[in-house]
């Protein structure tokens, strides 16, 4: 059989394209699949991709920090993982390529956050206070602090 | 001597459910991460114990299931929940605090403090990935209210590596396909699943070998789809492999019925004799009965108990399952044992 794009080497590369409504089945030559894309000699995983791009580090690296959590952009770079949600905002100009090669995409499209309460959040913040407040002695700001948190559900504080 | 953990058969894999002779099982898995506390590589023991406390609360406030602190586990008890695909090795290893919640039903487990705050997981036998999604999405939103997610208006949700950003989501189907590996299809197929952003692995995912015949596939890209759409393409491409597994079955029958049946039914032969097994061993025959039974050839085991066999039967859960510490010879006699009780029990042979 001969191969379906050049019509001239045999195809010794058979697979099935589902990309379409209906299955087609594909039969190529070495070469056309190679220059198609479909088989290539390194086939990287998003993983390995990401290792090889951290590696191309750049002297004023150091000197880029995200200032909530402190992280350097050459760390970043070293460990390849965020330190903080506030690190993307402050790499991102640096890492937009990285981004891209590795995720095959710039821009979420899927489910977005739902503003919420964070009432947990809130609950643990008023515990918190309520902590300092006995501390303090200051049993009238404690007693609102309890009030409060009654009203948010908790109950035994 | 286990107290904490009976769940060594989730419900959700012994229901019935579609397809699910050739997909053993469907798995979501979802990474979040909550605003305002540091990720992993920043995390400190303090703000590990905080999160394990405030995740702890957001779920005991409003759903049902049992939360644990992994710290507390047993390494016995921990391996066998790596085994049920539970936890994570990743979480295992970690040294902060770290916990995991698994809901009433068995079919949701939440990882706290793994590479992200959370690893929203939901397991389901067959091929049944919506379903399940929903379920981990439910899970997903309420945990979002109550605490906030790190979110980006470019990016989406904010995760630990870039390689989780936008959606976080993992979808993955784990794949018996004995017909294409005896023909030697496989190969060919699994080179194109490279190309339409899938990955495959072995049973127990990254780097872990092929065994049984199992193939997990998911999505390499967790950036730049809609969930809906992401989950609609693997199943629509494990639709298509269930249909060439089905073709390479009947390419076997026609040409090789014998030599088949007889492998089938002499796996079946030591299954229901063997005094000693290890668990590799029974991965590799179960493969066969399952294809047994898929052919019909099989007609009085069904698949929820070779799920059980593949899990139970597992080093650390048979362990489990005896409620005791057993050495590598005494964990394959009472393996067997437990094999050959279980399929005992089944109604008389058909033929
Ligand atoms: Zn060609
Ligand atoms: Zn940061």
């Amino acid at each position: 059989m001969l191969c379906d794009n050049c019509k001239k080497n045999p195809a010794t590369f058979f697979y099935k394209d589902v990309s379409g409504e209906q299955i087609k089945e594909v039969h190529l030559c070495e070469e056309c699949a190679r220059k198609k894309g479909i088989i290539s000699d390194k086939k990287l995983s998003p993983h390995e991709i990401l290792q090889k791009l951290l590696k191309s580090v750049e002297k004023e690296d150091g000197q880029i920090v995200c200032p909530i959590c402190l992280l350097t952009l050459s760390e970043f770079k070293k460990f390849g993982r965020f330190g903080c949600a506030n690190c993307l905002k402050v790499f991102e100009p640096y890492i937009k390529t990285l981004i891209r090669e590795v995720q095959n995409s710039e821009k979420h499209i899927g489910k977005k956050a739902k503003p919420g309460g964070r009432r947990i959040v809130e609950i643990f913040r008023l515990k918190e206070e309520l902590r300092r407040a006995l501390e303090k002695e200051a049993y009238e700001d404690a007693a609102k602090i309890r009030d409060q948190l009654k009203t948010m559900g908790v109950e035994n504080v | 001597m286990f107290e904490n953990i009976k769940w060594l058969i989730s419900p959700e894999l012994s229901r019935e459910c579609e397809e699910k002779e050739i997909v053993v099982s469907t798995r979501i898995r979802v990474a979040r991460n909550i605003e305002g506390i540091p990720f992993e590589l920043k995390m400190k023991t303090k703000d590990a114990e905080k999160l394990v406390q405030m995740v702890k609360s957001a779920l005991e406030m409003n759903f049902k299931g049992k939360f644990l602190d992994l710290q507390k586990l047993k390494p016995l008890e921990k391996e066998s929940l790596l085994e049920s695909h539970l936890i994570s090795p990743a979480i295992v290893k970690k040294e902060l605090p770290t916990a995991t919640f698994i809901s009433e039903e068995g079919n949701i487990s939440i990882m706290v403090n793994e590479e992200d705050h959370l690893r929203i997981q939901g397991l389901s036998c067959g091929l049944n990935l919506s379903n399940i999604a929903s379920k981990v999405y439910e899970f997903e939103e309420i945990l979002g209210q109550e605490l906030g997610y790190a979110y980006n208006e470019n990016y989406g949700f904010i995760t630990s590596c870039p390689t989780n950003l936008g959606t976080g989501l993992r979808a993955s189907v784990l794949l018996h396909l004995p017909g294409l590996v005896y023909t030697n299809e496989i190969e060919k197929i699994l080179k194109s699943t490279f190309n339409l952003g899938m990955a495959v692995r072995g049973l127990y995912g990254e780097g872990s070998e092929i065994k049984g015949n199992l193939f997990q596939i998911s999505n390499q890209h967790t950036l730049g789809f809609k969930e809906d759409e992401l989950i609609e393409k693997i199943t629509k491409f494990t639709k298509m492999l269930i249909d060439l597994e089905l073709k390479a079955r009947d390419v076997i029958l026609n040409r090789a019925r014998y030599e088949l049946e007889d492998k089938i039914f002499r796996s079946l032969g030591i299954l229901t004799s063997a005094r000693l097994i290890n668990s590799d061993e029974v991965l590799s025959l179960l493969s066969a009965i399952r294809l047994g039974i898929g052919l019909g050839l099989i007609k009085d085991i069904d698949i929820i108990t070779l799920n059980e066999i593949m899990l139970v039967t597992r080093p650390g859960n048979i362990q489990l399952y005896y409620g005791e510490i057993l050495e590598e010879q005494e964990r394959d006699i009472r393996r067997a044992d437990y094999i050959r009780h279980k399929l005992a029990k089944r109604n008389p042979a058909s033929d």
